[in-house]
């Protein structure tokens, strides 16, 4: 009677513990947000940029010394140090997260025009590249050795080594240039008045190529490491043995048990991702964060960049936390209430 | 669950042997390895009949295991075999499983004309798959009906309920019986199994060998890999007996275990706790570091000079024996 | 190919060792990469403001390797310079990145507990940051400047060279060797310069190499990008960000060459260190990549 039950309240019981996980990855998610906030504000504090004359701008050399002190005491910028790093962490917290001295509007409305876009790029993109690297991957471990294997490794070593601009670039003058077959840049079409989903997608499938093309050698050189270590364990040589079909063997066992590792891995590797899509969207002129946070860069925008990377930093430590819960799920043997 | 204690032990088949299923032909396994080469398998030559139950047995290491994989095609990439094994069946030609190919292994061979109850059940189970699904996908595979399911598992003596459990939840004896059932999913003429009562208890123990006994009275066949000789005289019609990569000794089961001819088989029965209960002194050499002459010399307490020259099996019997002093029957003990 | 070659016995001297082939392949490009950016101020000397108007965009040729860019100047020959100040910014900023990695990884491998356990979550909480984010926010706080850049990779990429370092000196302590010197009455600093150093710098120096082509490739995307070094310091980040807009005109040679030249001279790099961590390391080099 109780080994009938025991089976089914095991599997809800690991659903339970999803919100234990939820609280561990906060206590360490937490620290690590508020030293990437000290950090940076280190930094701009040492920085020799003036945010006063920062935010006045241009007129910065027309407004007299008595406006940039009124400014300088409206900002507390001559306050001690902590007391403004309180106050700045106390603002992020009410949401507001300052202004823009490069684009002159609120961090917020610059934030929330643009990283969609970014999300669409970044998101798309982690889409192929973990689908394509699966599968090429598994092929290559599958017939290792065999000419497509080291062909492969031949292409994700060489790959690995190009910068994702300049295959952004070369891809611009083949496809775009030389071949006509996609556009060169932007979301939209110069002429278009709106933006439509056709219009977007037709304009996203050169970036995506590109970013995807550059994320994909890790991925793929570690899956097809993974599997091919997989395909000598021993449940896998036992399914091969009761004589399932290659593909049952491959997709089924080997790459199911090896694809438990990379769930998290992939997680430890958004960083990269993020790095390269502010690159691809600045060579594809795309209106998200990536070109923002440039122009931030050289207008020493405090206040948007410290934005923009403590975001980052969340929603990379947000995609860890769901990386974590589906290894949960896709591993029995992990308790999450342990 | 309970197990059912058999009543009595079935009889053996009678002697004339129906045509032979498998024939292995000086088999011989090497690995490759950075620095050493490692014989797993030496001039192995073995027939398995339709209905005969033949117990290769041996200390581990001795190449039992590589045997069983070498049959199946599984070998790690780094392995080298040689020598045939063909395997015959109906109505077609005999296919030799060491020749043939892995693609005609995997649509031919494997689980339809030969299962294997794997080694270790610990590890050969997938970690993310509860037995209910490994059990229904294997009998898909096979065209079968997935409904066999329960009774797969009633057989080999697990309770259903269990099934459902991912491996990681069950006892060992628990994945054993789930390996074995299995490997019984496909009901293949040709059965190995490697070591298939590690980890049960004396009632089970003796429930799976009854159910390989079954098998063999149905019709089939079956080689049962152990190092329990109790297990092999329980069921056993034929006795091989492996030691450092080679047969050192091949006979009917009876008169092996009434009076054994090469002095390791002797010595193996010595160790049996109804005997002697003594252990086979000193160890086996390493499979990468095999002496040119016989390999138990060394151990041995009949050796003497010719034994610095590898025996070759000769006829003892209906059986063979490789050993340069092979203790007779009627000779003086 | 071995499996051909080992059933014909004839063929063997004739097999091909693609492994070997690289590396020397990458060896020589990689010694012809450096001598040729030392001595091109001596072979070739460059005049950075040497503009030839009446030479603009012309497609590569005998006379112009690379083509010219939208000056008129000579692509190749400018890279040749520009190959020049990229590796030079790369291997100094990686020595940098050795150097805090080095001291932080060897501060919690040899004092370990609590020490250990705070630095390693800091190196953790680094590595969850997009690290180019991070290196356009230092630079951006300095500057864009060569200090900038050299600091923004410095900051950015020492994480794994103290991971490296840590776990070297937190297996050697395990070991006996060290277990004998310190009952033979070695003292702390003695034990880690005569007994840990000399296990740890080969690692150190292979980290360092390692790390030249991510230095690299950092201060190209920051160049790139407009944040990176000075224009009178033409690294071949600035010229592909120079020859981004001739792109548009057809003239793809102004900043796909610059280009070319970073991954052939990156990809070098990466095969020798490869090479060199097999033979480090032999473990690595499993059946698997065989």
């Amino acid at each position: 009677m109780t080994t009938r039950t025991a089976p089914a309240r095991r599997r809800t019981g690991r659903l339970a513990g999803a919100a234990a996980v939820v609280r561990r990855r906060l206590l360490v998610a937490v620290p690590v947000l508020v030293a990437t906030s000290v950090g940076m504000f280190a930094l701009g504090a040492a920085s020799p940029v003036d945010p006063a004359k920062q935010y006045a701008g241009a007129a910065a050399f027309t407004t007299s010394e008595e406006n940039l002190a009124q400014i300088r005491a409206n900002w507390g910028v001559d306050d001690p140090l902590p007391v403004q790093y309180l106050r700045w962490v106390g603002n992020l917290l009410r949401g507001d997260l300052g202004w823009s001295t490069s684009r002159h509007e609120p961090v917020t409305s610059v934030l929330a025009a643009r990283a969609g876009w970014t999300l669409l790029l970044i998101g798309v993109t982690l889409a192929v590249v973990l689908l394509a690297s699966l599968l090429l991957g598994a092929l290559a471990a599958y017939r290792r050795g065999g000419l497509f294997d080291r062909a492969l490794r031949a292409a994700a070593y060489a790959v690995e080594s190009m910068p994702v601009f300049w295959i952004g670039l070369a891809a611009i003058a083949v496809f775009a240039l030389a071949l006509g077959w996609f556009p060169a840049g932007g979301l939209t079409d110069v002429t278009a008045t709106g933006t439509s989903w056709p219009d977007v997608a037709h304009h996203l499938i050169l970036p995506v190529a590109v970013l995807a093309v550059s994320q994909a050698p890790w991925f793929l050189l570690f899956v097809r490491d993974a599997v091919a270590e997989s395909l000598r364990d021993d449940h896998v040589l036992a399914a091969r043995a009761r004589g399932l079909p290659g593909r049952t063997v491959l997709f089924g066992h080997a790459l199911r048990t090896a694809l438990l590792p990379f769930l998290t891995l992939v997680g430890t590797h958004l960083p990269e991702l993020v790095g390269g899509a502010v690159l691809v969207e600045t060579v594809f002129s795309l209106p998200g964060l990536g070109a923002v946070t440039v122009e931030a860069a050289l207008g020493s925008d405090f206040p948007l960049l410290a934005a923009i990377t403590l975001v980052t930093t969340a929603v990379v430590l947000a995609a860890n936390l769901a990386a974590d819960l589906a290894y949960a799920a896709a591993d029995p043997r992990v308790r999450l209430d342990g | 669950m309970t197990t059912t204690q058999p009543a009595t032990v079935p009889a053996r088949p009678s002697d004339p042997r129906t045509s032979p299923l498998l024939t292995v032909d000086r088999l011989g396994v090497r690995f490759r390895l950075r620095d050493a080469v490692v014989h797993a398998v030496t001039d192995l030559s073995l027939t398995v009949h339709a209905g005969e139950l033949l117990a290769v047995v041996g200390e581990s290491g001795c190449g039992k295991s590589v045997l069983a994989h070498a049959l199946l095609g599984l070998l790690p990439g780094n392995a080298t075999v040689t020598g045939r094994a063909l395997l015959h069946q109906p109505e077609t030609e005999p296919v030799d499983l060491v020749s043939c190919g892995q693609r005609r292994l995997a649509r031919q061979v494997r689980g339809r004309r030969i299962g294997l109850v794997p080694q270790s059940p610990a590890t050969a189970l997938n970690p993310v798959r509860t037995g209910r699904r490994l059990l229904g996908e294997t009998l898909r595979a096979h065209g079968r009906d997935r409904g066999q399911a329960d009774r797969l598992a009633t057989d080999v003596g697990l309770d259903p309920a269990d099934l459902d459990r991912y491996p990681h939840e069950l006892s060992g004896g628990m994945a054993q019986r789930l390996v074995t059932a299995l490997a019984l999913a496909t009901d293949p003429p040709l059965l190995i199994a490697d070591e298939p009562t590690t980890g049960l208890d004396r009632p089970l123990v003796d429930h799976t060998l009854d159910l390989l006994r079954r098998r063999c009275d149905a019709g089939a066949a079956v080689v049962l890999i152990t190092h329990d000789l109790a297990a092999a005289r329980r069921v056993a019609d034929t006795v091989a007996v492996m030691y450092a990569s080679r047969v050192v000794e091949h006979r009917d089961g009876g008169d092996f275990f009434t009076a054994p001819t090469h002095p390791y088989a002797e010595a193996l029965l010595d160790a049996l706790p109804d005997r002697a209960f003594r252990p086979v002194p000193g160890h086996p050499p390493m499979l990468t570091a095999l002496p040119v002459g016989c390999a138990f010399a060394p151990r041995c307490p009949r050796r003497a000079d010719s034994c610095e020259r590898a025996p070759q099996p000769s006829p003892v019997g209906a059986g063979t024996v490789a050993c340069h002093h092979p203790i007779l029957p009627g000779a003086a003990p | 190919m071995a499996d051909l070659a080992a059933r014909r016995p004839l063929l063997r001297p004739l097999r091909l060792r693609p492994r070997r082939a690289g590396a020397v392949t990458a060896g020589l490009v990689l010694v012809v990469a450096v001598a040729g950016t030392l001595l091109a101020p001596i072979l070739w000397p460059l005049d950075q403001s040497a503009v030839a108007l009446d030479q603009t965009r012309l497609a590569p040729s005998w006379g112009h390797l690379g083509g010219t860019d939208d000056l008129g100047r000579d692509v190749a020959h400018r890279a040749v310079y520009g190959l020049r100040v990229s590796l030079l910014v790369g291997a100094v900023a990686a020595l940098v990145a050795t150097v805090i990695g080095g001291l932080i990884g060897g501060i919690a491998g040899t004092l370990g507990g609590r020490v250990d356990r705070v630095l390693m979550r800091i190196v953790d909480t680094i590595a969850a940051l997009p690290h180019l984010l991070l290196g356009i926010f230092i630079v951006a706080m300095l500057r864009p400047s060569l200090g900038a850049v050299i600091a923004s990779v410095g900051l950015t990429h020492w994480l794994s060279t103290a991971r490296i370092v840590r776990s070297e000196l937190l297996s050697l302590r395990t070991r006996t060797f060290v277990d004998a010197a310190i009952s033979g009455g070695a003292g702390r600093r003695r034990v880690l310069v005569r007994h840990l150093l000399p296990h740890v710098l080969p690692r150190l120096a292979l980290a360092t190499t390692l790390m030249i082509p991510h230095a690299v490739w950092h201060e190209t995307a920051l160049s790139f990008l407009g944040l990176g070094l000075p224009p009178h310091l033409a690294s071949l980040g600035n010229m592909i960000s120079d020859g981004e807009g001739s792109l548009l005109t057809g003239a793809w040679w102004a900043s796909l060459v610059p280009g070319a030249v970073i991954v052939v001279v990156t990809l070098a790099i990466a095969v020798l260190a490869a090479r060199w961590r097999d033979r480090l390391d032999p473990r690595v080099r499993a059946e698997l990549h065989l």
